[in-house]
């Protein structure tokens, strides 16, 4: 320590004091932010403890060092090391103390005035303190004193007393109890824990040397540069770390020949190394003008006795405070992995070193973290504010639980499942349902011998294949004015339009129901931006006086239609100038291209095609009006390629459920995750192409495990089911067989394998569901099948345990669901006893063992999966 | 948003892992204390102790869960130079130990010289698989032949990375595109040796795993490392801990001709960098969708990150180590750290880190 430098000390016995130590010591204490005990003038130390000074003391002038008296009384005790060699004791704040007050001012001289470079209380036998000095000749360097010593030998010069400035020589001592280290210096010193009679020096002359007091002619020592700082580690009393310049070596008492290893060497030398003493195995060390404190974790530090070991040394960095340098720390005596660390404007930080943490996520989106000893849980919370868009895992898990996906009927409604927010899966199941609509009446008219259906591929085959184009040049609705813009029409075109969603079916070009739609949610733009491409600016200029007027409306709306009055075709007016320049400062985009299409030259409408803010839909629905066949499979392949690079959903209505649809799909799932989409969607693809393509597979299967991750095994067989309808090759087959005992044939032979000749138990039931029958014998070979461990009586299971197909839609009652299952045959297939479920059920309720008699088998507890709840039981 | 609490683990050392079941619904925890903890969620969501016994002469180092349909199964590695294999077996103790279950050893392997660091259960479609890695530089990859019989393990593979290894991790991906394929990575602390991860592949023709890949760019000591959940993407995502968070992206090059025998070769490219934890990244972790990652580093945080649709990797949350929040973030009902420890932290360095870190958290060219 030196004098400008602050230094830091902890107080044995008080774990909410210390010390600052640079040209004067200053006793802080520390308490938590807000309590009545940290006063106005406390320093904020971290964002929950503040430090309050309780003392100063500036008695003692050319402090080198400082150590604090290690016993509860006196508390407050210091004892300081000055430049001229001499050690007093000092105290903050206790000068009322009795005790104390005998021992506060006496000073302890060496015989040549010398550093004092650092000082130890023996830990046992608290009077005695060791002081470390610099050489002087052949004299001694380390002292070590007895504070309870009364005697002040007439020796002592009288200038030595001046020198001190007091006036009572029975404060001054100058004989010390023992000299060691004649002919040296001492940089470091410490007591040994296992004997508090040795003593640990570290010298000039380079060398580690231990001390018993008992014999001082003996000693024990080691050469080595690392002499500076010894520490015993708290935890082990024979690990010793000291340091060098930029080197730690960590020593071992037992076998003191050389370090039991060194810890890699820093660029800047070392300033202070310190085991923590809460926390086994943990030193921090300090250098030079540095904001890290490195730690050195050693759980498994190798001993020097037995294996040899790779040492598993962690080394961790830490910043107390940020970016400022730190001059100084001290570990917090008992509260575990504490420290104050001071910067050298004296600007403190209290800092806790936390443990590495190791965290882990549940399948569930909840994070489980270890730190220290400590676990700690954390779940997303929907919290109020909502603010942060939810993960995608969380939204599966949601819509797969709002049955997503499963509304087969009407397919769009599947976005409102899926939470209605989404504009991306509007988009996809809108477009999905107009394509099966368009299917489904294919399908009609291929039975009627139409040519083949090419619906499911999309609007980019569709106008691949077209033909027969016609160019008509319309006028202006309204007006007999001739326009100069071409529109071109065909079957497919037609088709693609309808796909578009702006003509319904039939042979007339009518977007006029398309537009009063749009009037109704209210999409005015879009409206207007509509019946301006089917050339009725009447109408368009309507819709935007509507729009205005509306609630909420926007009055800007009417000034756009004063601007679409002003239309003229004239090449160089006005008009056209400031259409074309002024609309792109439009934020609207359906504005904005309703000015693209007046000003724009006929046949280039690049500013419409291109403006990626129009839904896909329009744009393609205004290619196939006014692209002629050249330019419209370009464009159509260039939008198709840009949607598919960028996933967006909004281009399966050019894909299709094509391949073309899979890549689209792929970067969907690439950029989003989100296999639950590509699973329902891909299953719609009728084609074997699209769903026996290997990613969809892939998809589909991640998606089913997802929902067996989150044990929504309800919805992952709901999930199944809807999917062997669509796709029955996906169909699995039977599991389990039951054999007959006797005959070795299945018992449910002769009803699954021939479902149509199963007269003889039919033709007990009932008609309408006719395998209510009652067998307990089997087919086979007519002998009995065995019986419920519980009731006795032969198994009767119905061969055939599905219900009647007229109760597949209805949603059977819980108590009538369990109904049926009471019959089931079950068994454990560990002691292969069994009998009727229900029966099982009840006994193992209340049982753990199996209900045969001298069976201890725990039939129930042997799966442990079989005891989890599906978590979307309801 | 997210929340924290505490739960009384009630080990006597450090942990130095947690692990969580396929369902999430079980949990472990190995500890410097040389035991392992089961932990079963009760329908209230509270975390229960069902299990806890000595696994180790040593610190366990991590702890992992087969998938269920092996039954239930954990492997344990440790410094003590050995792995195990864990089955959970149903008590035909006394009546005594009622709702504690019974663990049993299966196997010890031996194999390796040194401290075993870590230790995976391959991907389900592999079969009954387990790699281990330990500080010799060796990945071991045992295999089960018989699910029914958890005391056979043979060794199948000897990888030798040249390096310390301390961490691997196996893509996830269970397509049939993607051969298995397991990264590991060093905590060597020479800088001279870069490359501090390596992918490893297996070649079908070969029966061998072969280098895939070594990216040259992780020259510091890697702590962790983490492939994504594919999911059905067409590419890989692998999160390493080093003196940074990187999140790296492979994306497997389409063959030209399918008789080529070689390793499949990749385009890698950095997604994200952010040493906004200041100093070490001890841990990642994926969510199952791979959507968020979290992270741990020596600033005693936890740290979300989420990728937008942009693929623009951000911090979406910062949680201190005692599950308190960072100040800012109006969280309620966080559970200060239950024990003195939590007592007392430092505003500096955790703001001051939280905000390098939205100024450092940017993509990265790629």
């Amino acid at each position: 320590m030196s004098g400008s430098k602050p230094d830091i000390l902890w107080s044995p016995h008080h774990a909410d004091r210390y010390v600052i130590c640079d040209s004067e010591l200053s006793l802080y204490r520390i308490g938590a932010v807000g309590t009545s005990e940290a006063k106005a003038g406390a320093l904020p130390l971290s964002q929950e403890t503040a430090a309050t000074l309780l003392a100063i003391n500036s008695d003692t002038p050319y402090m080198k060092c400082v150590a604090w008296y290690p016993k509860h009384e006196p508390e407050c005790l210091l004892a300081v090391g000055q430049a001229n060699g001499r050690v007093v004791l000092t105290s903050l704040g206790q000068s009322h103390n009795s005790k104390c007050k005998e021992l506060v001012g006496k000073e302890f001289v060496p015989k040549h005035a010398r550093q004092c470079n650092t000082l130890a209380w023996n830990p046992v036998d608290s009077n005695w303190l060791a002081a470390g000095l610099d050489k002087h000749r052949a004299d001694f360097s380390v002292l070590i004193w007895d504070i309870s010593s009364k005697y002040s030998p007439e020796a002592v010069p009288a200038e030595k007393l001046r020198l001190s400035g007091d006036a009572d020589s029975g404060m001054v001592v100058t004989k010390p109890l023992y000299e060691l280290g004649q002919n040296d210096a001492c940089l470091s010193l410490c007591w040994l824990p296992r004997d508090h009679q040795k003593l640990l020096l570290a010298g000039m002359h380079r060398n580690l040397a231990i001390f018993d007091l008992r014999n001082t002619s003996q000693k024990t020592f080691v050469n080595t540069k690392a002499i500076q700082g010894v520490t015993v580690d708290p935890y082990f009393p024979d690990r010793v770390a000291s340091f060098f310049e930029g080197q730690v070596a960590i020593w071992d008492l037992r076998r003191f020949e050389k370090p039991v290893f060194t810890l890699t060497e820093q660029p800047k030398p070392l300033t202070k190394v310190a085991w923590c003493p809460t926390r086994m195995g943990l030193l921090a060390t300090l250098t030079r003008d540095s904001n890290v404190i490195r730690l050195y974790d050693m759980q498994h530090a190798p001993t020097p006795i037995g294996d040899e070991t790779e040492p598993t040394i962690i080394e961790r960095g830490v910043q107390p405070c940020s970016e400022s340098v730190i001059s100084s720390f001290a570990w917090h005596p008992s509260t575990q992995n504490r420290m104050v660390v001071v910067s050298p404007n004296r600007a403190m930080c209290d800092f806790t070193v936390f443990e590495r943490i190791s965290l882990a996520w549940s399948s569930t989106t909840s994070l489980m973290w270890a730190c220290g000893r400590h676990l700690y849980e954390c779940t997303e919370e929907s919290g109020e504010g909502g603010a942060a868009e939810k993960d995608i895992a969380t939204k599966m898990r949601e819509r797969a639980q709002s049955r997503y996906g499963h509304d087969t009927v009407q397919l769009w409604r599947n976005h409102l499942l899926a939470g209605g927010n989404d504009p991306h899966l509007r988009s996809l199941w809108y477009t999905l349902e107009s394509l099966m609509q368009q299917y489904t009446e294919d399908l009609e008219q291929r039975q009627q011998g139409n040519k083949q259906s090419l619906i499911y591929a999309g609007i980019k085959n569709i106008v691949k294949s077209s033909s027969g184009t016609t160019e008509t040049r319309r006028c202006w609705k309204g007006s007999d004015r001739p326009t100069d813009v071409a529109q071109y029409h065909s079957e497919e075109r037609s088709l693609a339009l309808q796909l578009c969603g702006w003509i319904s079916r039939g042979p007339e070009i009518d977007v006029e129901p398309f537009l009063r739609s749009l009037e109704q949610e209210g999409e005015w733009e879009r409206a207007a931006s509509v019946a301006l491409f089917n050339l009725d600016i009447r109408r368009a200029i309507q819709i935007l006086n509507k729009g205005a007027s509306a609630e909420k409306g926007d009055l800007n709306l009417n000034v756009v239609a004063m601007a679409l009055s002003g239309y003229t075709d004239e090449k160089s007016s006005l008009w056209r100038e400031m259409c074309s320049s002024l609309r792109l400062q439009l934020k609207k985009p359906y504005l904005c291209v309703m000015f693209a299409f007046l000003t724009s030259e006929p046949g280039s409408y690049d500013a419409v095609l291109y403006e990626s803010r129009v839904a896909v839909r329009d744009r393609v629905a205004f290619a196939c009006m006014f692209l002629n066949d050249n330019q419209l499979p370009r464009y159509i392949d260039k939008l198709t390629n840009d949607m598919k690079e960028a996933g967006n959903l909004e281009g399966v209505l050019l894909t299709g459920l094509t391949k073309d649809g899979v890549d689209l799909m792929e970067s969907y799932v690439d950029r989003t995750g989100d296999v639950q989409t590509a699973s329902f969607c891909m299953l719609r693809g009728s084609t074997a192409e699209v769903v026996k393509d290997p990613r969809v597979q892939c998809w589909i299967e991640n998606y089913r495990n997802l929902l067996d991750a989150w044990r929504f095994w309800h919805k992952r067989a709901e999930f199944d089911i809807h999917r062997s309808k669509l796709d029955p090759s996906s169909k699995p087959l039977a599991q389990v067989f039951v054999s007959c005992n006797f005959c070795g044939k299945s018992i449910s032979f002769s009803c699954s394998a021939m479902p149509h000749q199963g007269r003889g138990f039919s033709q007990y039931g009932v008609s309408g569901s006719p395998t209510k029958s009652k067998v307990t014998s089997c087919p086979g070979c007519r002998k009995p099948l065995p019986r419920c461990a519980l009731c006795l009586m032969n198994m009767g299971t119905p061969v055939s345990s599905c219900p009647g197909k007229s109760d597949e839609k209805v949603d059977l009652p819980r108590d009538k669901k369990l109904a049926q299952f009471n019959n089931w045959f079950t068994w454990c297939h560990n002691c292969r006893h069994g009998g009727h479920a229900g029966h099982m059920l009840s006994w193992f309720r209340d049982h753990s063992e199996c209900p045969v008699s001298a069976c201890t088998c725990k039939c129930m507890q042997l799966d442990t999966t079989g005891k989890l709840q599906p978590s979307d039981y309801v | 948003m997210f929340v924290a609490r505490s739960i009384a683990a009630d080990h006597k050392d450090l942990i130095h892992d947690v692990s969580y079941d396929f369902h999430g619904r079980r949990m472990a925890t190995c500890s410097s204390d040389q035991s392992v903890k089961v932990w079963d969620k009760s329908d209230d969501g509270e975390w229960h102790c069902t299990a806890s016994w000595k696994t180790h002469s040593g610190s366990v180092w991590r702890v992992t869960w087969a998938h269920p349909e092996f039954g239930q199964v954990l492997a344990s590695c440790s410094f003590d130079r050995t792995a195990a294999v864990w089955e959970e077996i149903v008590g035909e103790s006394n009546d005594k130990q009622r709702g504690l279950s019974h663990w049993i050893k299966r196997t010890t392997l031996v194999d390796s010289r040194t401290s075993v660091t870590d230790v995976k259960f391959a991907p389900k479609h592999m079969g009954l698989v387990l790699a281990t890695c330990s500080a010799d530089g060796v990945v071991r990859i045992y295999e089960a032949p018989d699910v029914m019989n958890l005391s056979q393990w043979s060794l199948q593979h000897e990888i030798s990375c040249k390096l310390s290894c301390s961490c691997i991790s196996w893509n996830p991906s269970s397509s049939r595109a993607h051969p298995p394929m397991i990264a590991v990575g060093s905590d060597d602390n020479n800088v001279t040796y870069s490359g501090k991860v390596q992918i490893y592949e297996y070649n079908e023709n070969t029966r061998k795993y072969t280098k895939a890949e070594t990216l040259m760019t992780v020259t510091d000591p890697v702590h962790d490392i983490a492939f994504a959940p594919n999911l059905g993407r067409s590419f890989h995502v692998l999160a390493i801990a080093t003196k940074d968070v990187r999140i790296f992206k492979l994306i497997p090059l389409r063959r030209e001709s399918t008789t080529s025998s070689g390793p499949t070769k990749f385009e890698v490219q950095v997604m994200a960098q952010f040493d906004s934890h200041n100093s070490q990244v001890w841990r990642v972790s994926w969510n199952i969708t791979s959507t968020l990652l979290a992270s741990s580093g020596d600033d005693g945080c936890v740290r979300l990150w989420k990728a937008n649709y942009m693929d623009n990797w951000k911090c979406t949350g910062i949680l201190r180590g005692d599950g308190s929040p960072v100040n800012g973030s109006s969280v309620q009902g966080a559970a200060l750290g239950a024990v003195g420890s939590g007592g007392a932290q430092t505003q500096n360095s955790v703001v001051g880190a939280a905000s390098a870190g939205r100024k450092k958290a940017q993509l990265m060219p790629g």
